[in-house]
């Protein structure tokens, strides 16, 4: 029977099943979270994982090793499955996490609602550092159905359900960036060879018409910089800066004091592994934002844009959080920044002012990493959420 | 002596039609499981990525028990439509306040059932609200959606402000803090928009 938990000794007892269902909307952030999610309930919970998905192409830019034309693969323990339009009858999981607020299958909450036992049903909200999200986290929405279904939201602070990362991360990036030989043979299977003492930098960002600027005041700079733009929706603008007629993956191009050279689009935990090379991650949305906080690099966050300027107070609360302890004049700098590059205006003035203060935010970073390691990532959480609700 | 629980029946409609979490608004009532929830509170956030969630304080309307629960904006809900009568405000009597009809039916509610307009709930006050009624019992009272307040006290003109663009706290006679414009001063008269809380505009005092 699905959804019984292991028993020692009984091989006969299946694991526990959760299903997790992602429909992609746009970008990889949906598809980035979900999967991550899956491989580490897997690999660390030792839990049986459908991960339902709308789009395999997008699942495909994540996880390299998948084929869009299946639909059903198991990929590092997870049962990938094509979530199609016309949904077909399967046997619900024990946990069902609807990702991102995503709408189930209207069968599949039939069959929630007449399952053998019941079924814990979970909204695995948006990432926000707002005040409000500790007051939802955890509460229960009764549904018409007698189903149980609760939200769950990530979060930075206590009585908030976290934020993903994997048990071994912070050792394994460790282990990393103490190793400049693995760092140099990671870059170099890239296609990287950057100027020795060269700042490293990677660029992962929405449209923004504040690049120009940013771009011209690195050019115009005395530090060389090496600058890194995995496939993106960035890079119309950064090819306009460099007044190319195309920009390509493998491209490399100087103006200045910096090069700048295109990547392809690497799986996750190459990206990582970027993340940790750079001295400093722009970074955009959820899962990169997330990934290159665990770096422990300073970084710069482009948000998603909502309506009606909705992103400005999620930008703002993390910003609260996120600047404790940094001098004020640091406060000052990093903030001026971000504010800048998310309304799309000049970043010269703050990214010069940031350069006086960076041993100070290049520590914080390091930090704030290790203070968020030592909360329960969101995996863990959303298994102990399970176990609480037995 | 206080009456005020003639039986009085929810109108059965079987053309009612399901609204959003969104839709719902404090003191209507949502059927859920089959069981009336009455909606003392509800907030609505943005969440992320232009999806939104309303929080909301239930009270079931059987068992009298209270929950906080959370649903995406645009969740279904079916809401329950109930017998309504216009009241006013009477006087406190503890831990009740007691409103009354044109009839001088009295009915009684407690600080809980009134939670999402006790912020407006003034002595003297002459509102004509709505009392609903579920299976006969109030259960909650709405106010008009703007009614006029005088300040209680708030700080002089700081900037000399004629706009109403520029805004200051200022405090009703119960206590409540209202942000109003820069130029109004205490004794002043203002409405304000019960669904929101905010300050609206300078008001002439009621007759």
């Amino acid at each position: 029977m699905r959804g019984t938990m292991s028993a020692e000794g009984d091989e006969s007892v299946m694991r526990m099943t959760w299903d997790i269902f992602c429909s992609v909307v746009d970008n990889y952030g949906d598809i980035g979270v979900t999967w991550r999610l899956a491989r580490q309930l897997v690999a660390e919970h030792d839990l049986d994982v459908r991960l339902w998905v709308d789009d395999l192409t997008a699942f495909v830019r994540v996880c390299p090793s998948a084929d869009v034309q299946l639909a059903e693969q198991c990929q590092q323990g997870v049962s990938v499955r094509h979530w199609p339009a016309e949904w077909q009858p399967v046997m619900p999981a024990t946990v069902v996490v609807e990702a991102f607020a995503c709408t189930l299958p209207a069968a599949y909450v039939a069959a929630l609602a007449s399952a053998a036992q019941p079924v814990l049903w979970l909204n695995l909200e948006y990432l926000s550092a707002e005040d409000w999200v500790a007051g939802c986290h955890g509460l229960p929405s009764p549904q018409g159905n007698g189903v149980q279904k609760f939200f769950f939201f990530p979060g930075f602070v206590e009585g908030t359900g976290g934020v993903l990362r994997e048990a071994d991360l912070l050792v394994r990036r460790d282990s990393f960036q103490q190793d400049p030989a693995a760092e140099q043979a990671f870059l170099r299977g890239l296609g990287v060879d950057p100027a020795p003492g060269a700042r490293l930098i990677s660029l992962f960002a929405y449209e923004n018409t504040g690049l120009d600027e940013w771009l011209q005041v690195l050019a115009d700079g005395s530090q060389a910089c090496h600058l890194l733009v995995p496939e993106g929706r960035v890079l119309a603008d950064v090819q306009r800066w460099l007044r190319l007629s195309s920009l390509h993956v493998g491209a490399i191009d100087v103006r200045g004091a910096l090069t700048v050279q295109i990547l392809p689009f690497v799986s996750q935990d190459d990206y990582d592994r970027l993340l940790w090379c750079c001295d400093f991650n722009a970074v955009r949305g959820e899962d990169s934002f997330v990934r290159a906080q665990w770096a422990g690099r300073p970084l710069l966050w482009h948000i998603y844009a909502q309506a009606e300027g909705a992103h400005w107070d999620k930008l703002e609360a993390f910003l609260v959080l996120y600047l404790q302890g940094l001098s004020p004049l640091a406060q000052a700098a990093l903030s001026d920044l971000w504010r800048a590059w998310n309304a799309g205006q000049g970043m010269a003035a703050s990214w010069q002012a940031l350069q006086l203060h960076w041993p100070e935010v290049a520590e914080h970073a390091e930090r704030w990493a290790a203070q968020q390691a030592a909360r329960r990532d969101l995996a863990a959480g959303l298994v102990q959420f399970y176990l609480n609700w037995l | 002596m206080i009456r005020g629980l003639e039986i009085r029946i929810p109108h059965p409609n079987p053309d009612i039609s399901m609204k959003t979490a969104q839709e719902m608004k404090p003191n209507s009532v949502a059927l859920i499981d089959g069981q009336p929830w009455l909606i003392q509170k509800a907030e609505f956030t943005k969440s992320g990525r232009n999806s939104a969630i309303v929080k909301m304080k239930l009270k079931n309307l059987l068992s009298g028990s209270s929950t906080e629960t959370v649903y995406k904006a645009d969740d279904k809900m079916e809401p329950v439509i109930l017998d309504r009568a216009k009241v006013t405000y009477s006087y406190f009597s503890e831990p009740n306040y007691v409103f009354m009809d044109e009839e001088f039916n009295q009915y009684e509610l407690n600080q809980d059932d009134l939670e999402s307009v006790l912020p407006f709930i003034v002595d003297g006050m002459t509102d004509v609200c709505e009392a609903v009624f579920f299976e006969g019992k109030v259960v909650s009272v709405d106010l008009p959606t703007t009614i006029v307040r005088q300040i209680a006290y708030t700080e002089g003109s700081a900037r000399g402000d004629t706009s109403g663009k520029v805004m200051k706290p200022a405090k009703l006679s119960n206590g409540t803090e209202v942000k109003v414009a820069d130029f109004c001063e205490i004794d002043d008269w203002i409405e304000i928009d019960t669904r929101t809380g905010e300050y609206k505009s300078r008001a002439k005092a009621p007759v």
